[in-house]
């Protein structure tokens, strides 16, 4: 069943960040949300996954950078039994092994701090811990900017395989359209605080109507390659 | 010119530069690619004399860098600059320091060129914007007419879309005033639409060097294609259909 969200808005010190967004989202969906700095993208982040329990194994979050999400002090076994805990899930290493499998970690070892992994280590844990619920959307807030192109890449196409053989739909935040347009089939774009356009992604480039979707797709590449 | 031979760091034991060799001439623009460890911000500090290399020598027109106060462009905009001054105050410093004067004008004309409204210059940088800090940050960088500027990451704290503006921006008044950018860079499309030049660093030593257009026709090594790939990846570049 899809998810849909009617009235979603969010205001801080009486200044509205967020106006009143509704949102449908199909299952298994593909869907990135873009808009430049300050536009509101992480607030509508945030606030849908609230709206939606990030309890209650509906919706699971991932931010930009792992540090937010990791205890350094803690191992990566115990983050993975407390998101379990949780979700109200009891241990389950056939489950723990598939997911890490599919996030390229399945000879990590858990038993190490955080700290002991590389950043693009750490951010596809943390991906591998937001799927441990079956999640019926996954949200990724900019989950690529804080790793080099080549782990990104990678990461990206990890996440791609994982979501395409299963139902959960996908969120991506991103104030790049060049990598939206590549992981996506549908677009919204925010500006503002305020959704203006939202179209499949072909449409989207091809005849962006809003001021803010123009800016987007005349700046979405740096250069077209010759071959 | 810039010539940077067989410069090598060494920190904590580890070469984190490893005999680099580098050329750069007026008015052109060095890409220097790599990713994060890769040595590059090392590499910049060293070439400021910055830091004190093992070995190598870093050179303008034969001469000692430092004596055209080549300058630097931070990555993280707004804390490049003094929190408890005026950005004109900070702006101003390198002038200031080297006791230049400035030709009539200069200011107004570069803030144009940056499209910066001079009345952001009385303001302290936690009032202006991180597009519009990084701007200053460049403003900073080209007021005294070094003819040697390196940008360290100067894209990265930035959107996609500000990105590409800011580095138009930076190549207009690159060919007015025909300094030598070195920019150090994990991002390909940046390279690819506005260096002349491509280096890349990996483990402190040059994988890879050639020209920009030479490099993206068809890049030599497997560490340079993989680069390629996931720029072509995450749609920093596009091939043509």
């Amino acid at each position: 069943m899809s998810l849909r969200v009617k009235g979603l808005s969010v205001e801080r010190a009486g200044r509205t960040i967020l106006h009143q967004t509704d949102l449908t989202i199909g299952v298994g969906e593909r869907i990135a949300l873009v808009g430049p700095s300050g536009s509101g993208k992480s607030t509508l982040g945030h606030a849908l996954t609230d709206r939606l329990g990030g309890q209650s194994g509906v919706v699971a979050l991932v931010s930009q950078s792992p540090d937010e999400a990791l205890d350094p002090l803690r191992t990566l076994s115990f983050h993975w039994r407390e998101a379990e805990r949780a979700l109200g899930l009891p241990a389950d290493s056939e489950r723990q092994l598939e997911l890490l499998s599919a996030l390229g970690l399945s000879n990590a070892e858990l038993t190490t701090r955080p700290w002991r992994w590389s950043r693009g280590m750490q951010q596809r844990f943390v991906i591998a811990m937001a799927l441990i619920g079956a999640p019926e959307l996954l949200i990724l807030d900019e989950p690529t900017s804080a790793l080099d192109p080549v782990i990104a890449a990678a990461t990206m196409e990890l996440v791609d395989r994982h979501l395409a053989a299963s139902s959960t739909a996908m969120l991506l935040i991103t104030h790049d359209l060049g990598l939206a347009a590549k992981q996506a089939e549908r677009i919204l774009v925010l500006d503002a605080g305020g959704i203006v356009e939202d179209a499949p992604t072909a449409k989207l480039i091809a005849q962006p109507a809003s001021s803010a979707a123009q800016a987007l797709v005349a700046h979405r590449n740096w250069a077209v390659l010759p071959c | 010119m810039l010539r940077v031979e067989a410069l090598s760091v060494v920190r904590g034991g580890r070469r984190v530069v490893d005999g680099v060799d580098l050329a750069l001439a007026p008015g052109r623009t060095l890409a220097v690619i790599g990713e994060s460890g890769a040595g590059k911000s090392t590499l910049i500090g060293a070439i400021l004399g910055l830091l004190r290399p093992q070995s190598g020598h870093v050179a303008w027109n034969g001469e000692d860098l430092r004596a055209v106060n080549p300058s630097l462009v931070m990555q993280e905009p707004r804390a490049a600059f003094n929190p408890a001054l005026s950005l004109r105050r900070s702006i101003m410093e390198p002038v200031r320091a080297r006791r230049l004067k400035l030709p009539e004008g200069r200011l107004n004309r570069l803030c144009t060129g940056l499209e910066l409204d001079p009345d952001l210059l009385d303001r302290k940088p936690h009032e202006v914007s991180i597009g519009q800090a990084q701007r200053l940050g460049i403003l900073r960088a080209l007021i005294a007419g070094s003819p040697l500027v390196l940008f360290d990451e100067p894209l990265s704290a930035l959107d996609a879309v500000t990105q590409k503006h800011t580095a138009n921006l930076i190549a207009a008044l690159q060919s007015e005033e025909g300094f030598a950018a070195l920019v150090v860079t994990h991002d390909l499309g940046y390279a690819a639409a506005h260096a002349d030049e491509v280096v890349i660093l990996r483990n402190g030593r040059i994988e890879e060097a050639a020209s920009a257009e030479t490099f993206f026709r068809a890049p030599q090594t497997d560490y340079g294609c993989a680069l390629c790939e996931a720029a072509l990846a995450l749609g920093a570049l596009e091939r043509a259909a």
